[in-house]
């Protein structure tokens, strides 16, 4: 465990981060641009398929911020394969 | 019990059973050397990889209550119901923010609540105890109410309930919850991490087949959504205005938002959540959970959808009425209206075997605060981790027979008062972990007495608050300065007022901040390799 405690990610990353999140925070926070029926989706009023749709959508933008915090995979084999395949170089 | 439907009853019976076996075959499971230590029995292990904390952080987050509950509020009162999968989209975002950093240093510590942390972070064992203490007061409730959903399940099939002999009505509960507590007694977080396969596999093919086949047979979505609007015009004979919306107004935002925002910042305060939390074995398990358990959320906004389709099924609604306009039975007896008896069955046992999974990991959960933050550190410091294990295992006995008893002697509503109570404490605790996890600039004390008044005060606001037929407690948002929002929101900021203003207060009389115990680097650290229970424990000795 040389290395176990790596802060070595750009602020760039970080500010990418904070602005993916914060935008899947805002997407249900802020009701009034969502609290209406119009435009429907099949039988469904915009209020309903609207949140629908932000759950998948959070679910990309967290697995996003994932990729970009994930420090290198620990080149050590067997114990859990990298998820990516992503072989060091 | 004359009318309960045999093939419902069986397929309960036999889910269980297997739930059962699964529940005590746990203690075998990934055995390590030694069990008689808190990271073993309490977490696990703290070895769970990405596929199994997902099934366990799912079997614990999305609870009996989560199923039988949020479609009742829709059914009730429509869209304003839906804030709780507003709340469920905004809360892994937070969550990832935060929970790394917590896993990190608990794991770097070998801590296994989070009063732990706050006790080793500001050098205060008072502190550590308001957060245990509210950790426990929150978690019961929480307990309690799981058994009030398999109740539900149980009146709408006609067992129990119809007796006039009380303590027949409720010998399938009391019999449900003693197996429970010996399973967890003996496997400890193996038993409900082994069984929220089941109950998440059962909850997701009721889910699925439930969103497809109702629908199908009502005449599809836009008749439901257009029965759900013609009933929510209604007016409510009780209240004289109409029930519900089929979207919110203008005048229930801040409450739909601070509802969401509230419930979302709380979820990872309680006890259960951050044992989820801790039981990962690495770092990255936690980040990559918060990418994919969202896939729980969309199960709940489904869920959410099954209060309209119960509007739109015909004999709900006199089912809901027989039983004192019991809301909470929507659902199970949509299932007996519309599934065929043997699917029933199986979407009546998703309900119950969802109930046992959280009622688990919560008595754990109290059952590793007590220890560690009350017995350990007030009445027996020298605790081994053999003693430590031996209590907390009695103690998660003794916090399901209350949450049982609880439930037994009071009444519904009284239990879903505390629960809506609970909400409102466990969000005192966040300045003291969350802030605890970036900066030691808040002072000790300045915490302490911040939480103590938020206390207080959102439980005075939550008393004074009229509704639903009830003098006090009768709903978790008031008008506080013009606008109806969430108690716990409104506590939650008057708790960092008072926690920003005597901080610099008692920074600026040199009040003893205490002893840090944690190095900045140790927040992102990510050790490998075998749990802290084979190591002589590092931080447990620091203190006396």
């Amino acid at each position: 465990m040389a290395q176990s405690t790596p802060p070595g990610k750009s602020p760039a990353t970080w500010v990418a981060v904070t602005i993916l999140l914060l935008i899947g925070i805002f997407g249900t926070l802020w009701v009034p641009i969502y609290a209406r029926t119009t435009p429907m989706w099949g039988d469904f009023p915009f209020f309903y398929w609207y949140q629908l749709i932000w759950v998948p959508v959070v679910a990309v933008l967290s697995y996003i911020c994932y990729l970009l915090l994930r420090t290198k995979p620990a080149s050590r084999p067997g114990v859990s394969p990298p998820p990516s395949g992503g072989d060091a170089k | 019990m004359s009318n309960v439907n045999a093939v419902s009853f069986t397929i309960l019976v036999v889910l269980f059973a297997i739930v059962t076996v699964c529940g005590f075959a746990a203690a075998r499971w990934r055995r390590a050397e030694d069990m008689m230590h808190l990271n073993e029995w309490g977490l696990g292990g703290r070895g769970f990889g990405t596929f199994i904390s997902w099934f366990l952080l799912g079997g614990d987050l999305y609870t009996a209550y989560t199923f039988i509950a949020v479609p009742a509020l829709v059914y009730a009162v429509g869209s304003a119901g839906f804030f709780a999968l507003s709340y469920t989209i905004m809360v892994f975002p937070i969550v990832f923010v935060f929970a790394p950093r917590l896993w990190s240093i608990a794991r770097v510590h070998n801590y296994v609540t989070p009063a732990d942390f706050v006790r080793g972070r500001y050098g205060s064992s008072g502190l550590g105890l308001a957060v245990a203490v509210t950790g426990i007061l929150a978690t019961m409730p929480y307990i309690a109410l799981q058994l009030v959903g398999i109740e539900s399940v149980l009146i709408v099939m006609g067992v129990g309930g119809s007796s006039s002999n009380t303590f027949v009505n409720d010998l399938p509960l009391i019999i449900a919850f003693i197996i429970l507590a010996a399973y967890t007694y003996l496997a400890g977080l193996r038993a409900p991490a082994m069984i929220a396969f089941i109950k998440d596999t059962l909850v997701y093919v009721t889910v699925i087949v439930a969103i497809f086949y109702i629908p199908a047979k009502l005449g599809g979505w836009g008749h439901i959504f257009s029965v759900a609007d013609a009933h929510l015009k209604t007016t409510n004979p009780k209240t004289g205005k109409p029930f519900g919306s089929l979207v919110p107004t203008p005048a229930g935002y801040w409450a739909y938002a601070t509802l969401a925002l509230g419930s979302a910042l709380a979820l990872f305060m309680y006890p259960h959540a951050i044992t989820g939390v801790f039981a990962a074995k690495r770092r990255d398990v936690i980040r990559r959970n918060m990418a994919i358990l969202p896939a729980y959320s969309l199960v709940l906004g489904l869920i959410a959808l099954f209060g309209y389709m119960a509007l739109a099924t015909p004999g709900v609604s006199q089912i809901v009425k027989s039983h004192a306009s019991n809301t909470q039975l929507s659902v199970p007896a949509m299932f007996q209206q519309m599934f065929p008896s043997w699917f029933a069955g199986i979407g009546y046992s998703a309900i119950v075997i969802g109930a046992l999974v959280p009622a688990a990991i919560m008595s754990i959960a109290a059952a590793n605060l007590f220890t560690r933050n009350i017995y350990k550190e007030y009445f027996r410091p020298n605790a081994d981790p053999a003693e430590q294990t031996r209590v907390a295992r009695w103690t998660s006995l003794v916090v399901k027979l209350g949450a049982l008893i609880f439930v037994l002697s009071f009444s519904k509503t009284f239990s879903i008062n505390l629960q809506l109570l609970g909400g409102v404490w466990i969000l005192q605790t966040f300045p003291a972990i969350v802030a605890g996890l970036y900066t030691r600039w808040f002072h000790r004390w300045a915490l302490i007495i911040g939480w103590a008044v938020a206390m207080v005060y959102g439980t005075v606001e939550a008393y004074r608050t009229p509704g639903n037929g009830q003098l006090h407690f009768g709903s978790s948002t008031a008008p506080i300065l013009g606008h109806i929002i969430y108690i716990a929101i409104a506590a939650f900021v008057l708790n960092l007022v008072i926690t920003i203003v005597l901080t610099l207060i008692f920074r600026a009389v040199k009040l003893p901040a205490g002893v840090d115990e944690t190095q900045p680097t140790q927040y992102s650290a990510d050790p490998e390799g075998a749990p802290a229970a084979t190591v002589p424990t590092p931080a447990g000795t620091g203190a006396p």
